[in-house]
C-alpha cells in the first residue's frame, strides 16, 4: 500500500544534490531518525482503545443505518413513479381501444434521474411532468364523460402526440 | 506489519460497516497516530482526544475512501485534526492573553501538567517551528513515501526533501547540545 519500502533515498537525493551531498544528505535523514526511534512516543491506553472501538462501532452502525434509508427512500420514489406510469398507461389503452397506433407505453424513470444530487432540477422536472400527467388526466376524463362531443379521435390523437414528447423530452435524458 | 491484501479486505470490511474489521485497523494505527499526536502537542490527554476524534472521523468518512495509500489517507486526516486543534489552542491563547491583561499579574502562566511529555528528545522538537516538526513527525509516523508526502502536501518532492533533511539535522544538533 505505501511506496516507502520501494524509495531510493540516495537516488531521491541525487536528483538535486551531488553524489557526495547526497551521501550527506542520507546520512542526516537515517540519523535523525534514528533519534526518534531512541525515543518511543508513549503508546495509547488499551481504555483509550476499547472507548474508541465501541464509540467508532456506533457511528459505523448509524451510518449503516442512513444508507439504508436511503436505499428505501430511492425504492420507494422510484415505486410510486412506477405506479403512476402504470395508471396512466392502462387509462390511455383504455381508451385508445383498438385503435390504429395506439398509445405508446411509458418507460420507466432513466436511472440518471434517481442517481442524479441535482434535488433541484430533479424537482423541477418532476413537477413539470406531475403537470403534465394531471393535465392528460383531465384530458380523459372529459373523454369519459362523453363531454367532447365527437371530437373524441382527436383528443385521443393529441394525448398521443403529447405523450410522444414527453417521452422524448423527459424519459431520455 | 499488516500485508497489504489483508489490509485491503479490512478496509473493505470497514466500508461494510463491519465494526470487527474497523477495530483492526485502530489496532493497526491506534500506535502510530498516538504518537504522531503527542509529538506534535506534548500532551497525552491532549493526544488521547485527538485519536479518538481522528477514529470517529474515520468510521464517518470511511465510505469516501477510493483507494490509493491508505496511510496517506489516514494521516491527512490526523493532519487536519492537528490543524483544528492547533488553531482551538491558538484562540484560548489569545483569550488568556486578554483575561491576563484584565486581571493584571494574578495569572502568571499555565503550570506544567502531569500529562505533558518531558522527555528530552520531546523538549528538542519543542525548539523546532510548527511546520518542520509537522513534517518530521508525519514522515516518522505514517511511515509514507517522499513522494506521497509531497502529493499530500501538495509540494514538489524536493522541497519535502530538503525541508525534511534540515529539520532533521537541526534536530540532531538539539539533541547534541548540553
Amino acid at each position: 500500500m505505501n511506496e516507502r519500502h520501494d524509495e531510493n533515498l540516495k537516488e531521491l537525493f541525487e536528483r538535486f544534490l551531488s553524489a557526495e551531498q547526497a551521501n550527506e544528505a542520507v546520512k542526516d535523514v537515517v540519523q535523525g531518525e534514528r533519534i526518534l526511534r531512541e525515543y518511543p512516543a508513549p503508546e495509547p491506553d488499551r481504555e483509550l482503545i476499547a472507548d474508541i472501538q465501541s464509540k467508532a462501532a456506533a457511528r459505523l452502525l448509524s451510518r449503516r443505518a442512513n444508507v439504508f434509508k436511503k436505499v428505501a427512500r430511492r425504492t420507494v420514489a422510484v415505486a410510486a413513479a412506477v405506479i403512476i406510469l402504470a395508471t396512466v398507461s392502462v387509462r390511455l389503452f383504455e381508451i385508445g381501444g383498438d385503435q390504429s397506433g395506439g398509445v405508446a407505453n411509458a418507460e420507466a424513470i432513466p436511472r440518471a434521474l434517481w442517481e442524479s444530487d441535482d434535488i433541484a432540477a430533479d424537482d423541477m422536472e418532476l413537477a413539470v411532468f406531475t403537470a403534465e400527467v394531471k393535465q392528460i388526466e383531465g384530458e380523459i376524463l372529459i373523454l369519459q364523460l362523453g363531454e367532447n362531443g365527437r371530437n373524441g379521435e382527436r383528443v385521443v390523437a393529441e394525448l398521443e402526440i403529447k405523450f410522444a414528447e414527453i417521452q422524448s423530452d423527459f424519459w431520455k435524458e | 506489519m499488516t500485508k497489504s491484501n489483508d489490509l485491503d479486505q479490512i478496509i473493505v470490511g470497514c466500508k461494510n460497516g463491519d465494526a470487527e474489521c474497523f477495530s483492526q485497523v485502530v489496532d493497526i494505527y491506534a500506535s502510530r497516530c498516538y504518537g504522531y499526536f503527542c509529538r506534535l502537542t506534548g500532551n497525552k490527554d491532549v493526544s488521547d482526544d485527538l485519536l479518538s476524534q481522528l477514529f470517529v472521523k474515520l468510521a464517518e468518512r470511511i465510505g469516501s475512501y477510493k483507494g490509493g495509500s491508505f496511510e496517506g489517507w489516514l494521516f491527512r486526516i490526523a493532519s487536519n485534526i492537528f490543524h483544528d486543534y492547533l488553531r482551538g489552542k491558538h484562540r484560548q491563547k489569545k483569550l488568556l492573553d486578554v483575561r491576563k491583561r484584565d486581571l493584571g499579574s494574578e495569572i502568571t502562566g499555565l503550570k506544567r501538567g502531569e500529562s505533558e511529555l518531558v522527555d528530552r528528545l520531546q523538549r528538542a522538537i519543542g525548539r523546532l517551528d510548527t511546520e518542520t516538526r509537522e513534517l518530521i513527525m508525519l514522515r516518522f509516523y505514517s511511515q509514507l513515501s517522499f513522494k506521497e508526502m509531497a502529493k499530500m502536501r501538495s509540494e514538489p518532492i524536493g522541497t519535502t526533501l530538503s525541508r525534511l533533511h534540515r529539520g532533521l539535522k537541526k534536530l540532531r544538533m538539539l539533541m547534541e547540545e548540553r
